[in-house]
Order: C-alpha cells, then sequence, then structure tokens
C-alpha cells in the first residue's frame, strides 16, 4: 500500500507537470467498469485516511425496513381478501 | 400519437370501445366480455388489456390529461388548436383554485371525464372537481400524516402528482404510503407502505399506471436510501415485483439476455463488484422523477438517481447501477437494458429527468426513440429496442465535467479538472448538483419533431468532507456554492428546441431563473411553461419568440396541461413555488451553501415572489 501510495504520488506530480490526464473514464479493467483512483488517492478504501468504517448494523436498516414494510402489506392484502373489506392496521 | 394507432390495432380491436365499428358480433363479445369484467369473472390479462386500451384511449382524446406524461410517450404534446399563434394574446383567466397549502407545487393537474383531480404537496391532500361547477368541490382526500416526515424530505415537500386508471386515482405520499382511491367517491380502496421515512426513505414521485399495474419510485439518497422502483397490483394493492438499483443481480431484477446487445455497457455482477465492500446497501439510485412506457415492446424506461453519499472519495467504483437509463419489462420487472449514464458521480447528476419517446427518421433509417436531457448537461437519445447509444450531445456549450463522449465504449470523456475529490475545493464546474435540467417534465413537439426543453445555466464549486452513516440521518457530505454560468448576463435559465436528427438546438431564449417546471406544447404552435419569478409564458414553436406571459400569484415548478371542456380549451398550471431552487425562500435560510447550495444560487428569487399554493385555468 505505502509503496503504491509514494508511487501514485510521484505520478500525480508527474502528471501535473507533464499535463498528462488522470482519470478520465476511458480506461476500462471490464465492461461497464472503468473507474481508476484519482492520482494520489487510494484504490481501496479500507485502512486508508479514507475509510467510512461503515457499522454493518446501521446498513442492513434499509433492507430490515423493506421487509418489514413488505410483511405488513401482506397481512393487509391477505386481510382485505379475506373480509372484503380493506383495513391498513392489521395486527 | 401515430405511433400508437400504428402500433395498437390488436388491442384496440380485442376489448375497447372501438369493437362497436368492427362487426356487431364483435361488439356484442366486447359486450359481454365487459360485463364479465364487471362482475369480477375474469382477472390477470384480459383486465389488464383494458387498462391499457382505456389509458390509450384517454391519450389520444385530447380533450383529456389523464396522466402526468399527457400519454405513454411522455410528450406533454396536444393536438388542441383552438387557443394558437394568432390568438394567444387574448388569453385570459378563466377560473382559480387554492389549495390551501403553501410550498412547492409540482406536477400537474388531471382532467378525465369531465373531473379534475388536483394535488399538493405535504400533507399530500387531493381534490376533485367537476368541470362544470368549478366553484364547488366534489370530494377531498386529506391524509394525516406524522410531521416529523418533513424532517427527512432533502428538496422541500413536494409531489409530483396523480396517476388514474381502472376508475381509481393512485397517489403518493411524502410519508411513504402508495393510496388507490376511488375516483367517483375519493373513498380509500388501498393503502400500502411502499417507504420507510424512519430510514430516511420518503415518496414524492407520481405513480404511473401500466397494465393492471401502478408503478411506484423511491426517494432518499441524500440520506443513503438504496433505490427501488415497485409494481403494485392496480385492483388491490398486491406487491407484483420490485427492482433494486444497486446490490446483487436478483435484486437487479436482470433479464438473462441483459445488455446483450450493448455488452459493453457491462452485464452481471456489477450491482455489487463497482464497489468496495458493502457501501452498495446505502448505495442511492432512487428514482423520483419520469417514466415512458412502449405498449408495443411492454417496455417501461425510467432513470436510476445519484449514488450515495455526495462524497466521491467514499464510494470508489462506477457505482452500478445508479445514473442509469433502464428498459424494464413491465409484467415481470426484469431489466432488457440498462445504461449508466454517470459512472461513479462526483456531482450529484441524479439520473431520473424526463424521458420522451418519439419515432424518428435519424441516421437514415427509421426508430423507436427515448431522448432523456440528464442532470450531467448531455441529452441522451437512445434506440430504445436496442438499447443502442445513438446521440449524446451537450444541452449547452458551457458543460465542462466532460469533454466529450466516446460513442463506442458509451463512455463520457472526463475532464479531471473539474472533478471532486476529498481535501480539495472544485471550482467553476458546469453543470452544478441542479444539473443543466432537472425534474422538469418537458414535451416532445409531434409536428415538428422538436424536443422543447426547459433549463438551467447554474454552475457550482464543491468540496467533500468524511461522514458517517446513521439510518434516518442526512448522508451528503459535501459544501457547495452555486451560481449562474459564467458569462451568461445573470441568466440561470434556458427555454430550447431541440432536434435529434441534427444534434442542433433550433431556438434557445433565456430566463432569468431556472427553468424547474419543463414545458407543454400544442398543435397551436405554442410552448407553454412557467418561470419560477411567477409567470406563465407562451413561445412560438417555430422561433420561440414570447407571444403571451401573465403574472401569476407565486413562482411555478410544475407543468401546464391542457383540455377542452363543453367545445372550449382551456391551460391549467400550479402556482406555489419551493423545491430546491425555492429551499431559501421557503425555509427562511440566508447562509449561501444552505440547502445543499442552492440558497446562494436563487437569493434573488424572494423579491420577484412568495409562497403560494393553487391553480389558475386559462381560455380565449
Amino acid at each position: 500500500m505505502k509503496t503504491y501510495h509514494a508511487l501514485s504520488i510521484a505520478a500525480a506530480a508527474l502528471f501535473i507537470g507533464a499535463g498528462v490526464q488522470a482519470y478520465d473514464g476511458t480506461n476500462c479493467k471490464a465492461a461497464g467498469d472503468c473507474w481508476e483512483p484519482k492520482p494520489g488517492y487510494p484504490a481501496k478504501l479500507a485502512g486508508s485516511k479514507y475509510d467510512p468504517k461503515h457499522d454493518p448494523a446501521e446498513l442492513n436498516k434499509n433492507q430490515q425496513a423493506v421487509q418489514s414494510m413488505e410483511e405488513r402489506n401482506a397481512k393487509r392484502l391477505a386481510n382485505a381478501r379475506a373480509t372484503g373489506t380493506f383495513k391498513f392496521d392489521v395486527n | 400519437m401515430k405511433a400508437f394507432q400504428k402500433g395498437h390495432p390488436s388491442q384496440k380491436g380485442r376489448l375497447s370501445g372501438n369493437a362497436n365499428a368492427a362487426s356487431p358480433r364483435l361488439a356484442t363479445v366486447a359486450c359481454a366480455l365487459r360485463l364479465m369484467l364487471a362482475g369480477g369473472m375474469l382477472a390477470g390479462l384480459s383486465q389488464t388489456a383494458l387498462a391499457n386500451d382505456e389509458l390509450i384511449r384517454l391519450a389520444q382524446d385530447h380533450k383529456q390529461w389523464a396522466q402526468q406524461g399527457k400519454d405513454y410517450d411522455h410528450s406533454h404534446y396536444s393536438g388542441l388548436t383552438q387557443i394558437n399563434r394568432k390568438n394567444v394574446k387574448d388569453l385570459k383567466a378563466a377560473w382559480t383554485f387554492s389549495t390551501g397549502v403553501l410550498h412547492g407545487h409540482e406536477g400537474g393537474p388531471l382532467v378525465v371525464g369531465g373531473i379534475m383531480y388536483v394535488h399538493t404537496p405535504f400533507p399530500n391532500i387531493t381534490y376533485a372537481i367537476d368541470l362544470n361547477d368549478p366553484n364547488k368541490i366534489l370530494w377531498e382526500h386529506k391524509p394525516k400524516q406524522d410531521a416529523s416526515v418533513r424532517a427527512v424530505a432533502c428538496c422541500d415537500v413536494v409531489n409530483r402528482g396523480l396517476a388514474y386508471g381502472d376508475g381509481k386515482i393512485f397517489k403518493t405520499q411524502l410519508d411513504g404510503r402508495v393510496v388507490a382511491l376511488d375516483a367517483k367517491t375519493g373513498k380509500v380502496i388501498w393503502e400500502m407502505e411502499n417507504s420507510d421515512p424512519s430510514v430516511g426513505s420518503t415518496l414524492t414521485q407520481a405513480p404511473l399506471v401500466v397494465e393492471d399495474l401502478v408503478i411506484i419510485g423511491s426517494s432518499g439518497a441524500e440520506l443513503g436510501v438504496r433505490g427501488y422502483v415497485t409494481a403494485y397490483r392496480m385492483k388491490d394493492g398486491e406487491q407484483v415485483w420490485r427492482a433494486y438499483a444497486t446490490g446483487p443481480d436478483s435484486d437487479l431484477l436482470l433479464a438473462d439476455n441483459f445488455n446483450a446487445t450493448n455488452p459493453h455497457y457491462g452485464q452481471k455482477g456489477l450491482g455489487t463488484s463497482t464497489w468496495e465492500g458493502d457501501a452498495w446497501k446505502i448505495g442511492g439510485g432512487t428514482n423520483w422523477g419520469w417514466y415512458a412506457y412502449d405498449p408495443s415492446l411492454k417496455q417501461l424506461f425510467y432513470g436510476s438517481g445519484n449514488p450515495a453519499p455526495w462524497n466521491e472519495t467514499m464510494r470508489p467504483g462506477d457505482n452500478k447501477w445508479t445514473m442509469s437509463i433502464w428498459s424494464r419489462d413491465v409484467k415481470t420487472g426484469k431489466a432488457k437494458f440498462a445504461f449508466q449514464k454517470t459512472p461513479h458521480d462526483e456531482w450529484d447528476y441524479a439520473g431520473v429527468n424526463w424521458i420522451g419517446l418519439s419515432e424518428q427518421v435519424v441516421d437514415g433509417k427509421k426508430q423507436k426513440l427515448l431522448t432523456h436531457p440528464d442532470r450531467n448537461g448531455i441529452v441522451y437519445t437512445l434506440n430504445r429496442e436496442s438499447g443502442n447509444l445513438v446521440r449524446a450531445d451537450k444541452i449547452d456549450p458551457t458543460v465542462n465535467v466532460f469533454k466529450g463522449y466516446d460513442m463506442k465504449k458509451g463512455v463520457p470523456i472526463r475532464d479531471p479538472e473539474y472533478s471532486t475529490r476529498m481535501d480539495h475545493q472544485a471550482k467553476g464546474i458546469c453543470p452544478s448538483a441542479m444539473g443543466y435540467h432537472n425534474q422538469g417534465h418537458d414535451s416532445y413537439d409531434k409536428k415538428r419533431e422538436l424536443m422543447m426543453f426547459g433549463t438551467n445555466m447554474i454552475c457550482m464549486d464543491w468540496e467533500p468532507f468524511m461522514l458517517p452513516y446513521r439510518a434516518g440521518q442526512f448522508f451528503v457530505g459535501a459544501t457547495l456554492n452555486m451560481y449562474a454560468t459564467p458569462g451568461n448576463n445573470g441568466n440561470m435559465g434556458q427555454v430550447k428546441a431541440y432536434d435529434v436528427k441534427t444534434s442542433k438546438f433550433k431556438w434557445t431564449k433565456d430566463e432569468k431563473f431556472a427553468v424547474w417546471g419543463g414545458t407543454t406544447t400544442t398543435a397551436g404552435d405554442l410552448v407553454f411553461y412557467g418561470t419560477l419569478d411567477g409567470f406563465i409564458k407562451a413561445r412560438d414553436a417555430d422561433t420561440g419568440d414570447l407571444l403571451w406571459q401573465f403574472k401569476l400569484p407565486s413562482g411555478v415548478i410544475g407543468h401546464p396541461v391542457t383540455y377542452e371542456h363543453r367545445g372550449k380549451q382551456y391551460v391549467a398550471i400550479y402556482y406555489g413555488v419551493g423545491g430546491w431552487p425555492g429551499v431559501g425562500l421557503v425555509f427562511d435560510l440566508t447562509d449561501p451553501t444552505a440547502g445543499l447550495g442552492a440558497v446562494g444560487a436563487f437569493k434573488e428569487l424572494q423579491k420577484y415572489t412568495k409562497m403560494g399554493g393553487g391553480m389558475m385555468v386559462f381560455s380565449l
């Protein structure tokens, strides 16, 4: 990582000096995958000074909320089908 | 209109009212079928055809305005000619209606069968007005919503409108609920939860009725909401399919032959591999803009929004499939193609804008097209059958984030000078995060084969900062300054006529403020639109010359609609400034970087307009 970092800083300096382009989105490592780190920035964030250090429990809250809503809606639908009357608050 | 007539003779003959024109025997069969349907004896496929036929028929009847897009092409083009360029100067107020709500009034009213359906911002009231007696409210639906939901709306408490289908009015609420109302009585038929505000997820988008389904989007990428689009059964609210913008292929709902025609766009596995770790779980890509639908292909078209957070350094990778134009099979939701416009967004160019369908001879052959003016300053035109990239033109020559377009690879050529990154304040980026085009619903002049755009001319400075993700809290991570595009006499907007065939603009006219609400074009050779400083204007569709304007009570962020009632043509438009450009005025903010940077850019707006909420209707 360190070596890489030093190299990319050196490369960045060269680029600025020579006016060579940095990340311009046209060098693709696979179809639909053309991202490159900018000169001086890490390719992987984990362990770098830009590591977002996301809390896995927080990251899962979106999906949990959607699952709960889907379950409640399914109950509403089942109740409406069984009774012929729609009711929002179904336990 | 031609496309529909040409493409759907079979549907017409099958179940529509026009069956009478065929043979008496067919008419009897159709009649019997209808009775069976009314009695609930047939479900599924047959009902599907009926729902589509009804909306196609309503779209062809220019007396009506039965969906936000006017028709499935989302052309916003009306065949009415009573009001035209010769007499538009005589246009006068016919009647008015106050919604009783302040804040931004987006979208437009619907007109179906002599009734006008009006919607409002939070708390999302719906009014039905009998056009025979517009002084009286036929019914109203006023939802009780928890006021706390206002705190997680990024950009004012707006809503883009209602949808009609099968005798029902469909609406979204800011608190994430989807509601079906009886169009005659306003009675709730069903009500489901689509989005949970406790994790920052809200609804501002208008529903779209297709086949026997109601399509619902999502909002909240500024709070790290992972975007999804959902189809509910129109009849009872059953969830039929749900497709996400990021994550595993099974969640993305990709067809087996996804992007087979254009494999260089990328295919399988990219919803996770273009992210580091689990960042896709809070990756944004919500879709809160407009749709379009092709009933002959049975494909739904829409754009997914920006990745989260705005701080690009915190999410390395192309961040697929945010910022993409999607084509999905409406029955299954399976994606036939997706084209990512802005890989690894660094500027919040949420790719949710209007998509207008057309059939034109381009590059020597007649093609079914979709055209899409994006936030990123590029107008895209794709062949909507294959997904092939046909055009990628700059909305204005001042776009500097991209040097050009690599048409073969289908990627923009970025100018690193205007990139954003940590520990760096980028300056003079054009367009700004508000885009050179935003949520405005534009129009396609079918007579002239011209796209009529309402655009923005706003640039910005941008500096990101690190921040943690906490569900339900804002997750932006950038400080912005926005201002009028330099060298444009301080003007922040334009109206312009674009020709896909030549990639050229036939005419361009400046506006003081961003033209936020979109345009509507008529066979009377007119382009109507509202302005943030409170005017409704009509321009000559050939020259762009201003032919008529009227000062409304407040600024406009919605679109004009036109309809005919008892032999008279009317033009209706909401007033009520707000939305993102109005946040300074609406919430009394003065720090120029507040309101995600919009406050500084629109500081002059309050010298021209104040909040309002209502509709004005014009006739000769």
